[in-house]
């Protein structure tokens, strides 16, 4: 484990904090996507609002963060990729069974590790257009504990045009969300004939661990 | 400590360079699959009996500014290693950033104790190694591999870290005790790299379905992120 373990200190799920910038932070240079950058600026704002609410219980500004950044992601879209090349054999109604699972265990996972938020903010630093309507838009995550240290580079695989836009994956110090999870995902689907209704099982039992323990 | 290592890594790299067509049913360059799995098995079952209870005991007991000055310590004096890599790989101004701060942490720094150069001066670090050079000069991964303890260590990373040890200057001094020494810091930086990844990979474990092919999807994608020094790769991002 020795050399891998020159990861991040928070880990790839470890991004419990997201949370938005203070103004002027966007680069004056020529951004590849202003409106990319924008929409997860003023999201990220929103976040933030909802992270600090001392109005509720930290349980409650997890789960209300967590519904909140869900809701801007791609989910179905994120579970049909991290399924591989399964999804070619698998019929619409399994394929759909798994998305409902996949979305219950992210629901389910993030509102635990949303709970754990300790002030870290997010600052956005720019753009990347791979395509029309596909951007990777740069942020850093800033943690008041670092000690000086460098700040995560965060990324937002962000589709859309005109105003309407989705997240559709994540990259946390170059460790990319989606395919790490396909890699999950199809070794296990590897040792099970390729069927996804395993998959599907596994990731219900997971979700209903989380929520019954509060741990994940 | 070196001399087993370097032998191990050695011949390891030979026997593989041999095993070129070996078939590869699960497409993810590992053929070497079920012996990997169980050395990670095996390694899985030391890092739970031994060295996650030390790395625990030495983070509750140790106080937290000796950690961080014997980190800086280990950093530091691993930082000619990186120099030399950087130099390699033609980036002059990253192999001047490893330089000065190797200068400033080693003086100002009481012998590399503090990390000066990061808290006062808000310098930029970086690491680097034979196996990223290797890379840069376009040299692949070769097969997954998993070695016992270490953990994941392709060839051409298991090569080059043989390599290193050529620029550790460490290496050519000889005084007495060298080798308890050398077996020291090893032991001692295991320790604390474990220690300070205790929360992230209990997170891996905890959220993966299948560790084994979690742990080496991560490796890889932070090997790479290491050889493009942390630049995104936008025409690889995955088609969702």
């Amino acid at each position: 484990m020795l050399n891998l373990l020159r990861l991040t200190r928070s880990g790839l799920f470890g991004i419990c904090a997201l949370v938005c910038l203070t103004a002027g932070g966007i680069a004056s240079r020529a951004d590849a996507s202003p409106a990319a950058e924008a929409f997860i600026q003023t999201n990220i704002q929103r976040g933030l609002q909802l992270l600090n609410n001392t109005g509720v219980s930290r349980q409650q500004r997890a789960e209300q963060f967590r519904n909140f950044l869900l809701g801007l992601t791609d989910l179905r879209r994120i579970a049909l990729y991290t399924l591989g090349p399964a999804r070619r054999t698998a019929a619409q109604a399994q394929q759909d069974a798994f998305v409902e699972a996949f979305r219950d265990y992210a629901f389910a996972v993030y509102g635990a590790e949303f709970a754990k938020y300790s002030g870290q903010t997010l600052r956005v630093t720019g753009s990347v257009e791979r395509a029309p309507g596909d951007e990777l838009v740069r942020t850093q995550l800033i943690d008041p504990d670092s000690k000086g240290q460098e700040p995560i580079e965060v990324d937002f695989r962000v589709y859309g045009t005109n105003g309407h836009y989705s997240i559709v994956d994540i990259v946390v110090a170059g460790l990319d969300l989606a395919i790490t999870e396909q890699e999950d995902f199809s070794a296990f689907l590897a040792q099970h004939n390729n069927d996804i209704r395993a998959l599907t099982a596994n990731l219900r039992q997971r979700a209903e661990r989380v929520r019954s323990t509060g741990r994940i | 400590m070196r001399g087993i290592r370097t032998a191990a890594c050695a011949a390891l790299t030979l026997l593989l360079a041999g095993c070129a067509n070996v078939e590869d049913p699960s497409g993810a360059n590992d053929p070497y699959e079920s012996f990997n799995r169980k050395v990670f098995d095996f390694n899985r079952h030391v890092d739970k009996a031994v060295i996650k209870p030390v790395a625990e005991v030495y983070r509750d007991g140790v106080p937290e500014p000796a950690r961080e000055g014997l980190h800086n310590f280990f950093v530091n004096i691993d930082l000619p290693i990186t120099f030399a890599n950087d130099v390699l790989q033609g980036e002059a101004e990253r192999g001047s950033e490893t330089f000065l701060r190797f200068s400033i942490n080693s003086t100002l720094g009481v012998g590399g104790l503090f990390d000066v150069a990061t808290r006062n001066f808000h310098m930029p670090f970086h690491t680097e190694d034979f196996g990223q050079t290797l890379a840069v000069w376009g040299v692949q991964e070769g097969p997954y591999l998993v070695l016992p303890i270490v953990g994941p260590d392709p060839p051409r990373d298991a090569g080059g870290q043989v390599v290193d040890i050529a620029f550790d200057p460490l290496t050519y001094i000889n005084f007495h005790g060298a080798f308890w020494f050398s077996a020291g810091k090893a032991v001692l930086e295991g320790i604390d790299l474990r220690s300070r990844n205790l929360e992230s990979l209990d997170s891996i474990e905890r959220q993966s379905i299948d560790l084994y092919a979690s742990i080496r999807s991560l490796y890889r994608q932070n090997r790479n992120n290491e050889i493009r020094n942390g630049k995104p790769d936008v025409s690889n991002l995955p088609n969702l």
